[in-house]
């Protein structure tokens, strides 16, 4: 691996080892415009889904070429809704694995499908 | 996906039987719903996905509870296949080799119980990932350096029990494993090597205690649960020293291991270096359609042009020196020193010291990045390896790389193809990239996968690890003495598991009651 990729790589681990103290911790810190469940779903997303769809993960890469770029972030995307999300998480798409309700409860995935179609307003911080 | 009963066991007795498990768990941890079940089908299936299909899922959250299902479980005669985290991608996912079977998900066991940076261990439970544990060193500023393997989705425990390789000098990962919590089929729990005195302050530093040696007979078994894995991690390096080099012909793959294979026996060079062909890179980039869209496999002058776009060899050597400077620059003259005998080229030198960011350090950093080679085909991507064992020699890797890359572009397949070298024997991954809706490309996958295991067969070499759908075909290519070891292993199942509840059918051990379903 080239080391800009590696370099790619290892800010997917810092985000999602970030990701994970602020669910050790639990906190649910409540920012701007966001709510304490955005909050919450926005952890879960980097801890359970970011492994492959934060920046430089394979999930942006593959929706990258499938879609665009401008379509690769989940973060970013505002065309998608929360019965798409759960339907996907739970069928798998393309070579993404399905997640089941052990990795991933439905509440959890509920709190990250929220996250992902949260208001313009609360959206400030993932751009 | 509608229910599938394990063998011999009714609807009410199977309902009962969760239901029991839901006793145990709570309710909300017992999976058994039409979707529940899909979510467990084999993601990369190189054939009919329904070919194992889990009759439900439960997931306990302690060792405890492992013993309170595994004892229902052994009562009703209810089949559990137990998995880590189900990340076992390209051998089955989480997905059990007997339809029917109930997956023992451990996902929630993700307790980090211990890192003992004076002696260079972890203890583990199954549900802990390589981020897991990653962020667990970072956060605690614990100079440890863990093996990680290329998708590092999975969990450390898992990835040791199925003897997968990372790239440091603690790459051979099973190697790695020093003393054991494992519950038995009949509910009872062990402790292997020194674990099994009340008191031992050596559990997790000395592998074989007093007697038989256990940990490695639950490796890639089905003979217990392991519920703790004492793991040794690396002490961080003073320094590392990186050398890389392009191979610009397919035969240079053999010079190569000649001349790093007494290197690699003697020391000088400690970590399991991947000699892989240049596809291997150029799949976590991009998409074969960018290059080519004919059907078969892609001709040598569309692979030139590509990997001349990509500034590649036909193969990459990427080695990696651990430990102080004074030492890695001598031994990177010796490495250079035995290149030279075959090639002109020098070697790209980078080094890391202590203290500046991991970035190209050679440490264990997980990723997901190499997953990206599943979409190469398109569509529903995925992947299975074809992955034997042979000695480290050129007259051997030779023989098989060309045999194997003929293999390949006989079904139309782009070869992909590594040579890890370890001190004395090389493991040859070869991966099958495809896309699971075509079914003529499948076929061939198939058809690829039989002949490569009659290839080998016939050489004497032996795959390391295989599919749930090839388990059977290569347990019975251990043939001696009309297969003396597979019925050592099966005997010792009969003993240890008398109603044949824990994964049957794992690596071709079969319990009893249930060898008819040997394919």
């Amino acid at each position: 691996m080239s080391a800009g990729k590696r370099k790619a790589w290892l800010r997917v681990a810092i985000a999602a080892f970030a990701a994970v103290l602020v669910l050790v911790a639990g906190a649910s810190r409540s920012s701007g415009d966001s709510t304490p469940d955005i909050e919450k779903g926005k952890t879960l997303f980097h801890a359970k889904c970011g492994y492959c769809h934060l920046a430089g993960g394979t999930g942006t890469m593959m929706l990258g070429f499938r879609l665009g770029k401008d379509k690769s972030l989940l973060e970013n995307r505002t065309d998608l809704s929360a019965t798409y999300i759960e339907k996907v998480a739970r069928s798998g798409i393309g070579s993404m694995p399905r997640l089941t309700r052990i990795e991933v409860p439905d509440s959890e995935l509920k709190l990250i499908a929220a996250y992902l179609t949260r208001p313009a307003s609360a959206r400030e911080n993932a751009k | 996906m509608a229910l599938v009963l394990p063998p011999n066991v009714t609807e009410k007795a199977f309902q009962q039987a969760l239901d029991a498990f839901a006793g145990v768990v709570g309710k909300e941890w017992v999976l058994a719903t039409d979707e529940d079940r899909e979510t467990y089908l084999d993601a990369y299936a190189p054939g009919d996905a329904k070919d194992h299909v889990a009759g439900a899922a439960v997931g306990p959250q302690s060792a405890e509870e492992v013993q309170a299902i595994v004892r229902i479980a052994n009562e009703r005669k209810i089949p559990l296949w137990p998995i880590s985290r189900g990340k076992n991608l390209g051998y089955g996912g989480c997905a059990p080799r007997m339809s029917g079977t109930v997956v023992l998900d451990l996902t929630r066991m993700n307790r980090i119980h211990e890192v003992n940076e004076q002696f260079g261990y972890c203890v583990i439970e199954p549900g802990v990932g390589f981020f897991d544990l990653y962020n667990y060193l970072q956060a605690n500023k614990i100079p440890l350096w863990m093996s990680v393997p290329a998708n590092a989705w999975g969990s450390v425990a898992g990835n040791a029990l199925e003897r997968g390789y990372g790239y440091t000098p603690y790459g051979n990962n099973t190697n790695n494993i020093c003393g054991m919590e494992i519950v038995l089929a009949n509910g009872e729990m062990i402790r292997t090597g020194t674990g099994a005195m009340s008191n031992s302050p050596s559990w997790h530093l000395f592998k074989y205690g007093f007697g038989p040696s256990w940990d490695q007979v639950f490796v890639q078994s089905n003979y217990g649960v392991v519920t703790k894995m004492g793991l040794w991690l690396m002490p961080e390096p003073e320094a590392t020293l990186g050398l890389s080099m392009q191979l610009p012909n397919p035969d240079d793959i053999g010079w190569a291991i000649d001349a790093l294979r007494p290197l690699r026996l003697n020391g000088v060079l400690a970590q399991d270096p991947s000699l892989g062909n240049s596809i291997r890179v150029v799949t976590v980039q991009a998409q074969r359609s960018q290059f080519y869209q004919g059907d078969g496999a892609m001709p040598d002058d569309v692979l030139m042009a590509l990997l001349k776009k990509y500034n590649l060899g036909w193969w990459g050597v990427n080695l990696r020196l651990y430990g102080y400077d004074e030492i890695n620059e001598v031994n990177a003259r010796l490495i250079k020193e035995a290149f030279a005998k075959y090639t002109k080229q020098e070697f790209a030198v980078s080094k890391w010291h202590k203290g500046e960011p991991l970035d190209n350090s050679g440490a264990g950093v997980p990723t997901v990045a190499p997953l990206q080679a599943v979409n190469w085909r398109g569509g529903r991507g995925g992947h299975i390896g074809f992955s034997p064992v042979l000695p480290s020699s050129s007259e051997h890797v030779l023989k098989q790389f060309h045999s194997t890359k003929k293999r390949f572009e006989e079904v139309g397949l782009d070869y992909f193809g590594s040579f890890t070298l370890s001190e004395r024997y090389v493991t040859n991954v070869n991966l099958m990239l495809y896309d699971q809706d075509d079914p003529v490309m499948m076929e061939r996958v198939r058809k690829l996968f039989r002949v490569l295991v009659e290839d080998a067969q016939k050489e004497g070499y032996s795959e390391y690890r295989t599919h749930l759908s090839y388990m059977d075909e290569v347990a019975h290519t251990f043939d001696y003495n009309n297969h003396a070891l597979l019925r050592l292993n099966e005997t010792v199942k009969d003993a240890l598991d008398p109603n044949g509840i824990l994964a049957p059918g794992k690596q071709g051990i079969w319990p009893k009651a249930l060898r008819e379903k040997r394919a």
